[in-house]
């Protein structure tokens, strides 16, 4: 991770397109790792919020302990974004950073500490961008909104959100947020190779998938093991698999992605239509391969 | 100036807020008591390279697609050509399109909902440069979300959907001046869409993931005392056929040696169909060595 948050500097002015493309590979500098986790408490910290007219959900936030600041919580923001006035104000950037024309955009930057309700984040990633759709949401509504709270900042914890409650929980979970961006370049500017990945079942099924139903109908089994889990089940040859532990199964590697989930000795729901009835058969899946 | 990051970010940050900003709440409809109201669905989803969430959905029974989850976008938005494989239209001077039935892979159903037939930018540029590793063929906003309580966890591989007992009102329908005198700055976003599809040409659209299956065996196995014995090698099977027993002690499966049953899963789970796999197991004091070629099925 690069620890002295280098701030935009400026480039030459090129035309549109060249900049965009080389952009795009550079977004990995942006959407970095995520900073270490807090201690994992009992009981989680909440937050509530408000609905915007616009149906977005607002959060008061301080930030560096300045503030409170209306932040946007949106699950389909990849990044946490802080205007130039908020972060200018929470020192999360010098004012002499220097702006770009386009939107003031300032580049990434590291927020010390931000509370929202009783929860505490600390060294979170932030990126400085006078957001068009901000500017639009503070003239129609008469209030200012700062920023948006976005996927560096909930995939820390395990977050509910409750419409209903107009409340937010969130409690640290262990997971390592993967460096999202890092392979995107080699992506974007290597050979058109997709990537090749194998779904391997967590347990032994004996079953052999066979062909696909038209329209996303399932997947017929092509052969049941004598003596296996899948046989003990009751699951037959050319009964058509529709779900497998909840999980549609419209192609073979639907089934092998389901069966990925179902650990060893544990039940899972096989959801089959056999002769047009539908079943629910229930497999323990044995540990093996 | 413009530097290379402020683009990536209008291109990234286009995917915020995805859809119109100065939409205005309006009266809601009344709710009918839905079966669902109160029922948790677990939910798979897909994390996207580009860290957003993809959850399945079927369409007036037509699908899977994958939909982005967004609570920056006011509703439910149906790609163009998505709309066209449902077989679904916006009506004569409608903004809104009916949907009969959304289905939320994990079992969640919603009658009677309204689509927007629409390609916003996220789903145009994201799948002309094919970035998030995935088609993406429709977004649920907030429509669709404010009906459930989301529990999202990244350590699990799926979500918590809890149906509230709330039906959202729908957002306005922007008039036609306002988006034609949306400001400079949204135009330049608007116009990163069509720009990522024209990109896309020189650098070439990414693949989507090909995915196999691992390959098949036939194995069923205990683990005690630090060793992996073959329960059973089902007939017929790949093992079976290659001459592994039951009783056999498994020691190392390509050279790697085997002392609990998640070694023995560790070392199988790149196995495709096909592959050779060598096997050594103990039988009688002595040890055996096998070669396994990898069959189908799970």
């Amino acid at each position: 991770m690069n620890e002295h948050r280098s701030l935009s500097r400026a480039a030459r002015l090129r035309p549109l397109l060249v900049p965009v493309a080389a952009a795009l590979a550079a977004l990995a500098y942006w959407l970095g790792p995520v900073a270490a986790q807090a201690p994992v408490a009992d009981e989680p910290a909440r937050a509530v919020f408000t609905m915007l007219p616009s149906n977005h959900m607002l959060l008061r936030a301080t930030v560096n302990g300045k503030g409170p600041y209306n932040l946007i919580f949106d699950l389909g923001a990849p990044i946490t974004l802080l205007s130039n006035r908020a972060a200018e104000e929470s020192g999360t950037v010098d004012a002499k950073t220097p702006r770009s024309f386009l939107f003031s955009m300032r580049g990434e930057a590291e927020v010390d500490e931000l509370r929202v309700g009783s929860l505490k984040a600390e060294k979170l990633p932030v990126v400085v961008f006078d957001h068009p759709a901000l500017g639009l949401l503070s003239d129609a509504f008469g209030r200012r909104i700062d920023g948006i709270i976005g996927f560096t900042f909930f995939a820390r914890y395990r977050t509910t959100i409750d419409y209903q409650k107009d409340e937010m929980t969130f409690k640290p979970v262990d997971v390592e947020v993967r460096d999202l961006m890092k392979d995107l370049p080699d992506r974007i500017a290597g050979p058109k190779v997709a990537r090749r990945k194998v779904l391997a079942s967590a347990g032994l099924w004996g079953l052999r998938m066979g062909a696909v139903e038209p329209g996303g109908a399932g997947v017929r089994v092509a052969a049941v093991v004598a003596d296996s889990p899948a046989a003990r089940a009751g699951l037959e040859a050319g009964d058509v698999v529709t779900s497998v532990d909840e999980r549609w199964t419209t192609d073979v590697a639907d089934v092998h992605a389901a069966a990925a989930g179902v650990e060893p000795g544990r039940e899972a729901a096989v959801v089959v239509r056999r002769g047009g009835k539908e079943l629910t058969l229930t497999v323990r899946p044995a540990d093996g391969a | 100036m413009i530097s290379k990051k402020t683009i990536v970010l209008a291109a990234a940050l286009a995917t915020i807020l995805g859809g119109s900003a100065a939409a205005i709440q309006a009266g809601a409809d009344e709710p009918p008591r839905d079966p669902q109201i109160g029922r948790a669905f677990r939910v798979p989803y897909r994390l996207t390279d580009t860290n957003h969430f993809l959850v399945r959905v079927r369409i007036d029974g037509k699908g899977p697609f994958n939909f982005l989850v967004d609570s920056g976008a006011p509703a439910l938005y149906v790609a163009t050509e998505t709309a066209k494989k449902i077989g679904i239209a916006p009506p004569k001077d409608g903004f809104w399109t009916p949907i009969d039935l959304l289905e939320i892979e994990g079992g969640a159903r919603l009658e009677k909902v309204k689509g927007r037939v629409e390609d916003p930018f996220q789903l145009v540029g994201m799948n002309a440069l094919g970035l998030p590793g995935a088609s993406i063929d429709g977004i649920l906003g907030f429509t669709i979300l404010a009906r459930f309580k989301l529990d999202i966890d990244l350590s699990r591989d799926r979500m918590t959907w809890t149906r509230l007992d709330f039906v959202p009102s729908d957002p306005p329908i922007p008039d036609d001046a306002d988006r034609k005198n949306a400001p400079l700055e949204m135009k330049m976003m608007n116009a990163l869409g069509p720009l990522a599809k024209g990109l896309a040409l020189f650098i070439g659209k990414q693949p989507e993931d090909e995915v196999a299956p691992r390959g098949f065996l036939g194995l069923e196995w205990d683990e005690a005392d630090k060793a992996v014995t073959i329960r059973r090698a089902l007939p017929d099977s790949p093992a079976a056929a290659a001459g592994v027993r039951d009783g056999d002690v498994l020691l190392r499966v390509d050279g790697k040696p085997i002392e609990s049953a998640k070694a023995a899963r560790d070392a199988l789970a790149e196995v495709r169909r096909g592959d050779s796999v060598e096997l050594v197991v103990k039988r009688e004091g002595a040890e055996k060595t096998f070669k396994v070629v990898a069959g189908e099925g799970l």
